[in-house]
Formats: structure tokens, sequence, C-alpha cells
């Protein structure tokens, strides 16, 4: 086996050419043709040339939006989990969709209006609702007991998922048929942003959740094998699960203030890259990052442009990916 | 209303089959309409005062806020209906347990199913038979469709807006857009009123509009359409600034982006005479008289 | 060089008062190169202590310390440097290979990315050569037996390159011929090797036969504390286990071995 800075460097570089290759094709490729000279062909003013329009204005922010929010799912999943120590959890495990489901329908059955810091009301009570699942299910997780309890962890998030759940459908019942609809599509996601505001909005979370995911790998993977192993390794290991809790939980809600909640990403991303560089973190937190951009940059492709001029939400591409992967992966580790 | 209008522009994608009606002896004098299109009808016949029940959504005319209200296409009030002793209950084709249930109580009713423009006056000519008023509802809906075709014809040899007619967004951004589709009585009114529908091609009654899609349309004109609670509600004029970050759009750039108000869009009855007249006035300014 | 001074513990936060004490007035030491025992019945505080010892945990009251000095003083990763603990199970959810386990022990001594250099695989690669795992070297950690679990998980300690090994029930979870395994392993690293040895447990067999000193623990207490010769005799399995047995020296081994003959 090769000595880790070799793989790790191997690893970063591939999947860097094909985020690479991915930014570069994605933009031109879509329903309406376009062509990548004429794009960039500066004697035409801008307000005629359709082709430079379509590529800066509805598709670049688009595919911006689906690497952000691609890399960031796909990162969180990892983190969740290696700190749930199980291979099938995501972000969703904890309540974090229903958290943004409950916001979102509460935004929008109650006509809430208003923008902060030029995101919309929906994203924001979206971002809300999932941080407040995420907290309540953390500190259901570090009561009494000294260090985080995943047993307490997961059943608080499962629980979390039902109570939010049951909120979200007894809004529905009072909300009218249009704003439940509106509920239903935010829920599939849609990567059409339009412009850079909601993403430049989230960057600083991004960043800083990032740079948090930057010093978790090698304690994520002495975490996984227990907290009392972990410690006596070295990790501090109330600071690094807290760390990945915040990090992830920061990463999922600015993702899914942009798009909405997006199932499947934090899943299937992990396992892909699993199967190609093994379980390190060290290669499988940035591996995911890169690879789940690229991967939801794929699937807004197919989502745009297979059934042109109608468009699918991109959650749909994602699950109608994951879901048989999913059935996969459990037949595959049941053998 | 308004709600019930939404309902039906959403629930066309799936619209399937023709308006059925079951065998009927003596006309109507009770009337239950779960439909405020036909409830509109009645009343511009003169039959308003034969009806004992309307949706919890109407609005329109203003007699019906004196009429008891018995639910909506996903809430029927089945007791309520049998409460006000109807002989004849208008439901939508959908309803099949409130049928089955009015079938049991041997109770009559018209099955109503939302489609296109034509399909408004058969509808009025087919439900003006059906409770004895031939006469008058023929008679009214001649009248919508002369009034129409006039507005056609001041309008012919005028050239046609490519024109974006948007019936459903978020509020103060551009996401979630949703416009007519080149089928249902929306695309009809607007190419009666001058227009010519830029997703003419997409055989549906709503597409979901991406940038990219508003973008490569190119429309010269955008019609917002807006109803019911929002349309009291919301400031409309800064409704206009959404469409700002689309600026090479035609429509924006030309500042031919405009909002309508009323609930007469939604509701394929005898006012899309007065819609189709607005959009005619929106799209060609003094042409119509 | 390991000791531990008027130790107690609470698992609680101490808010409570009706909280029990685990652990109550311990005193313990670990001098180089011994292998000493924690003996007691299932929870009599064995593993508690272990954990205090290797400063995994904050005792109550009492102090412990690692060649005079309070371990409490220490970051995790610089005790870590010294004290290596092997606990009882090892799960590991996503399928790392023998050499990644082995590799995470390395983790102490590396900087802020903790990336090994080929001085970390080669401590690695010996480590594995000790404990006879060499040959699994690329599996994955979850396909191998209990015995050969625990072995890799020793390894991936003496990969850690601490004066001291704390082992937690190390044969609790084998059948009898991994135990064997085990227990030859870690004798041969004490001996051969000179690594000192900590190990709780309740087998009183494995006591007998691997440990030099024994401590007694009953009910966070400690009943006696000395060589396995004295210490270990049939009044002290009567008290802590409500057992009567014999104890004799085994012809075939050469060391001690308890016989249970009834309760009571």
């Amino acid at each position: 086996m090769r000595p880790i800075r070799a793989r790790l460097a191997i690893t970063v570089a591939g999947f860097g050419a094909l985020l690479l290759v991915a930014l570069v094709v994605a933009p031109v490729v879509g329903s309406t043709a376009i062509s990548l000279p004429r794009v960039f062909d500066r004697s035409i003013p801008f307000a005629d040339n359709l082709d430079a329009q379509i590529f800066f204005i509805a598709r670049l922010p688009r595919v911006v939006a689906a690497t952000l929010v691609g890399a960031s799912l796909a990162a969180a999943g990892v983190v969740f989990q290696a700190l749930l120590r199980n291979p099938l959890a995501t972000p969703d495990t904890l309540g974090v969709s229903s958290g943004a489901a409950l916001g979102a329908m509460l935004a929008i059955t109650f006509h809430l209006d208003f923008k902060i810091a030029g995101l919309p009301a929906i994203p924001l009570a979206s971002f809300a609702g999932s941080l407040f699942a995420l907290a309540v299910v953390y500190a259901l997780a570090t009561g009494r007991r000294r260090g985080l309890s995943t047993t307490v962890l997961l059943l608080a998030g499962v629980t979390m998922t039902g109570f939010l759940s049951a909120l979200t459908m007894f809004t529905q019942y009072l909300a009218n048929f249009t704003d439940t609809f509106r509920t239903v599509r935010w829920l599939m996601g849609m990567l059409d942003v339009g412009s850079y505001q909601p993403i430049v909005t989230v960057l600083p979370m991004l960043v800083v959740s990032f740079a948090m995911f930057a010093t978790l790998p090698r304690a994520l993977d002495l975490i996984s094998l227990g907290a009392d192993a972990a410690a006596a390794r070295g990790v501090n290991v109330p600071r690094a699960e807290r760390m990945a809790l915040v990090s992830a939980s920061l990463a999922t809600g600015a993702a899914v203030s942009i798009s909405g909640p997006i199932a499947f990403v934090g899943l299937v991303v992990p396992h892909l890259v699993r199967l190609f560089v093994g379980s390190d973190h060290r290669l499988v937190l940035p591996a995911s990052a890169l690879f789940g951009a690229v991967f939801l940059i794929g699937c807004d492709l197919v989502a745009r442009a297979a059934f042109a001029p109608i468009e699918l939400p991109v959650g749909i591409i994602t699950a109608v990916i994951g879901g048989p992967f999913f059935l996969w992966l459990l037949v595959r580790s049941s053998r | 209303m308004s709600m019930q209008a939404r309902c039906r522009v959403w629930l066309s994608a799936a619209a399937v089959v023709v308006v059925t009606t079951t065998g009927s002896t003596a006309p109507a004098q009770r009337i239950v309409s779960l439909i405020p299109a036909v409830t509109e009808m009645l009343f511009a016949i003169g039959d308003g005062p034969r009806i004992v029940g309307v949706s919890s959504y109407d609005q329109f005319p203003p007699e019906v806020s004196r009429l008891v209200r018995v639910g909506g296409l996903l809430d029927p009030d089945v007791e309520r209906i049998l409460s006000l002793r109807p002989d004849l209950v208008v439901l939508y084709n959908t309803q099949v347990e409130l049928k089955q249930r009015l079938d049991r109580a041997g109770i009559e009713y018209y099955s109503y199913e939302h489609r296109a423009l034509p399909d408004i006056t058969t509808t009025l000519r087919t439900i003006g038979a059906r409770i004895g008023s031939a006469t008058r509802a023929n008679a009214a809906a001649d009248g919508m469709e002369g009034a129409i075709a006039a507005i056609r014809k001041s309008l012919s040899g005028v050239p046609r807006p490519r024109t974006l007619l948007v019936f459903e967004r978020d509020r103060s951004s551009l996401r979630n857009v949703y416009a007519s589709g080149g089928y249902g009585f929306l695309h009809d009114m607007l190419e009666a009123a001058g227009g010519t529908n830029v997703f003419a091609d997409v055989r549906r009654q709503s597409v979901e509009v991406s940038t990219e899609m508003m973008l490569a349309r190119k429309p010269d004109v955008i019609i917002e359409l807006w109803y019911g609670d929002l349309a009291r509600e919301l400031d409309l004029s800064r409704q206009t600034q959404a469409w700002n970050i689309l600026g090479s759009v035609p429509a924006v750039r030309n500042h031919r982006v405009y909002e309508l108000a009323g609930d007469e869009f939604v509701v394929p009855g005898p006012r899309v005479v007065a819609a189709t007249r607005r959009l005619a006035e929106t799209l060609h300014p003094g042409k119509i008289k | 060089m390991l000791r531990a001074i008027g130790v107690s513990f609470t698992y609680g936060r101490g808010r409570k008062a009706r909280d029990p004490d685990v652990l109550n007035d311990v005193f313990l030491n670990v001098e180089r190169g011994e292998l000493v025992g924690i003996l007691g019945p299932n929870g009599s505080g064995k593993t508690t202590l272990l954990k205090l010892l290797g400063g995994m945990y904050r005792p109550t009251n009492g102090s412990v310390t690692l060649d005079d000095r309070p371990v409490a003083e220490w970051s995790h990763r610089e005790i870590a440097r010294r004290i290596a603990f092997v606990p009882q199970e090892t799960h590991a959810p996503f399928d790392f290979t023998v050499l990644d386990i082995v590799l995470m022990g390395r983790f102490p001594h590396l900087g802020a990315f903790a990336l090994e250099g080929p001085e970390d695989l080669a401590i690695a690669r010996r480590a594995l050569t000790a404990t006879g795992t060499a040959p699994f070297e690329g599996r994955a950690f979850s396909t191998l037996s209990g015995g050969e679990k625990q072995r890799v998980v020793i390894a991936s300690a003496l990969a850690q390159s601490t004066q001291l090994l704390l082992l937690d029930e190390p044969t609790a979870s084998l059948d009898i011929g991994h135990q064997i395994e085990v227990q030859m392993l870690l004798r041969q690293l004490n001996a051969d090797q000179g690594v000192t040895m900590l190990l709780s447990t309740h087998d009183l067999n494995l006591a007998a036969a691997l440990c030099r000193r024994l401590v007694l623990l009953k009910d966070g207490h400690v009943l006696a504390a000395g060589p396995t010769e004295e210490v270990l005799t049939p009044a002290a399995v009567q008290s802590l286990y409500s057992v009567e047995a014999d104890i004799a020296r085994h012809p075939a081994t050469g060391h001690l071995t308890v016989v249970p003959i009834r309760r009571g």
C-alpha cells in the first residue's frame, strides 16, 4: 500500500480533475444548444447574445450551486456516518430534512415575504428549521452522560423526524392546496437559483464548515472505532464530536437553504467513493466533497436536459439513482 | 374561490374524460354548486335564486356571501350537502366518493371537467339545458362567444407579441415560476387577446419555467396574473422588480412586464370575456373599443 | 511508574448525592516491566479503574500519576504517547484494513493532519510482526476472527510506542483457543520486549497464568494487593465471588489454577 501522502495526492488530483471536467462541460450542455465560442464573443452585445445569457445567467449559477450543495451534502454525509458509527446514516437521520420541511411549510403557509441579506423567506426558514432540529437532537444526546451517546443521538434523530413530520402534516392539513403543493415542490429540491445571491449569502457559512471539515478526517477514523478508544489514542473526543456535528449541520443547513433538501447525495456519494479509495476518512472526506459536486452537477444536467422543455426537480433524479443504489448496498452487505 | 381556481389550473394537467350528465326529468330547483365557475354561470343566466349551496371558495357574485358553504374539491361536506335537500349537485368529475354518496341518496349530479375556452360555453349551454333554462343559457353563451370573437376580430392583422403568461411564482423572487402551456383556457384567452404564447408548443396547461427557458424563449411581453388573497396582500408594483435579474429578456428590457390582479382570470366562467378584454388591452393598448 | 493515589470516582456529575461511588479510595501502582492484573467480578469497577489510570476519565477524588507527575496535567495526546489502551472489543463500522487500524496507533505522534511517513509505516509493520498478524495486513478488519482482531488491536497499541499498555478484559469474548493465543502473546511481549502491562479481568485463571502481581477489587474497594501467590487464596475467591474454590499449582503449566467447586 502506498503511503498516505501519495494516496491523498492521487485521490485529490483524480477527483479534482473530474470536477474540472464537469464544471467545463455542464454549462455548455442543456436543453438549448449553445456554442462556447459565441458565449465568449465580446463583439456581440450581451443583451443580444442569447448563448452568453443562457450560459452566464441561467446555467453557470446553477452549476455553481450544484457544486457547493453537492460538496456540502456529501461531506456532511461522511461526517454524520462517522459520528453515528453507521455507514447508512445521512443528515436526514438526525432530522435535518424534517426540520427543513417544517420551516419551509410554515413560511409558505403563513405567506412570509421578507428577505434577510438577500435570502428570501422560504430558504431562510428552511435553514432555521434544520438547525433547530439538529440543536434539539444534539442537546438530547449530550445530556447527563459524558460525551456524545450515539444511541441517544440516533433515537433523538428518529424521534425528531417523526415529531417534525407530524407538525408538517398538521400545517399541511390547515393550509390550502397551492401552499401544500409549493411545499412539496420545495422538498424535491431545485437548483435553478437564477442568480448568485443565495449562494453568496451562505458562502461564509460554507467556508467555515469546510475549514472545520479539514481538521476532522483522522479524528473521524478514530472516533468511528469507539469514543474511549479514540480518547486513548489522543483525540479530544468531546471537542471533535462537537466540531463534527456543528460543521456538518452548518454545511447541510446552508446547502438546504440554497436548493431545498436533496435526498440521497449524503448517502450515495460517500459509499461510491469508498468503493474506490477505501475507508480512510483522510481520503474519503475530500474525495466525497469533490465527487458530491460532480454527482449533483450530473444529476442536475439530467434533470434539466433529459425531458426538455420540461425540467424535473433534481431530487427526483437523485432519488431514482439513490433508491436502487441503497437497495443494492443493503443486499451486498447482508451477504 | 381563488383557491378553487388554482386547484383547477393544477389538476387540469391530468384531465381526462368529457363532461357527463345523468338523465333528468323536472328542472332542478335546489342546486348545490361546488364549482365557482358554474355558480357564476347560473347567476349570469338569472338562475342564482335556485342555488342553495356553494363551495367554500366562491366569492362572486356578491350574493353568494348569503349562501351556505359546503366545502370544495378536496373536502366536500357531504352531510351539509344532504341537509340542503338538493335536487341537483354540480361537482367535479373526479369527486368519485361524493358521487357514490349521492347515488345512494338518490340525488342527481352534474359532472364538471375543466378544460379549454370553448368548453366554457359548452358547459353553460349544457347545464342551462339541464335545468330548463336552455334559452337564456344559449343566449348568454352566444353573447360570450360573440364578445370574444369581436375582440379577436378587432385585433386581426395586428402584430402578435410573444407573450409569457405567468400565473404562479414565489413572491419577490423568480423561483417556482409557472406559466400557461399551449393548452387550456388561459392559453386560449391569450391567443384571443392577440398574443402568441411562447409555450404554444407544449401540450400542457402549465409549465414550470426555468431561468434558461425564460431566456431561450425570449418573450416580448410578460403578463403576471395575481388572484385571491395574494392579489389583495401584495404590493404588485414591487413584484415587477423581481424580473430585473433577467434584464436581457426583451420584455424586461422594453419594460413590458405587467401585473394584472383579479379572480376573473382564473375562473372559467362568464367573466372570461372581461378577462380576455383586459389581456387584450394590456397587449394592445388603445386597440380595443 | 503508574500510580493511583486515593482514587474515588462517581459517574454522575456529582450533583446528586445518591450517585453511587464506583470506586472508593483505591491505591494501586505498576512498576516498569511489570505485568499486573486487576481482578474482580463484574461491576467491581475494574474497567473504570483502568480507564482512570489511562487518563480517559478524571477521578472525583485523589489522583493518578505517571512517573510522579499527575496525569491530569497532560493533554490527551501527551498521555497517549505514554499509555496505550486495548479495549475489550473493537467494532469497525467501516471497511478498515488491518494496516489502517494499526496505523491509527501512530496518531499521538503525528502532526495536525496526521499523515504518516515511511518511519511510521515501519513501526506499524514491526507491531504486526510482533503480534503475528503480518499476513493479514491488507485484509478487512471485520473479516477476522475474535482472536485475530484482538491481536491486531494489540498491534495498534504497540504501534503507539508507549511505555505502558492497559488492557481491558483482553480475553473476555474469546474462545479457549484464542484465549491462549492472546495470553501467550502478552506474556511474550512482557517478557521478551519488556512492555509494562496492566490488565483487568474477571477470569481467575488468566490472572493467575499471566500476572505476577494482582489487585483484587470488590465493589470499588481494593480487597488485597500483592504477588499472585500470596493474594490469590480460596478466602479471597470466596470473598470476591462467593464461590468455594480449590487453588493449586498445575503440573503442566507451572502456575496457579483455580477450580470452582460450589457456590457459597
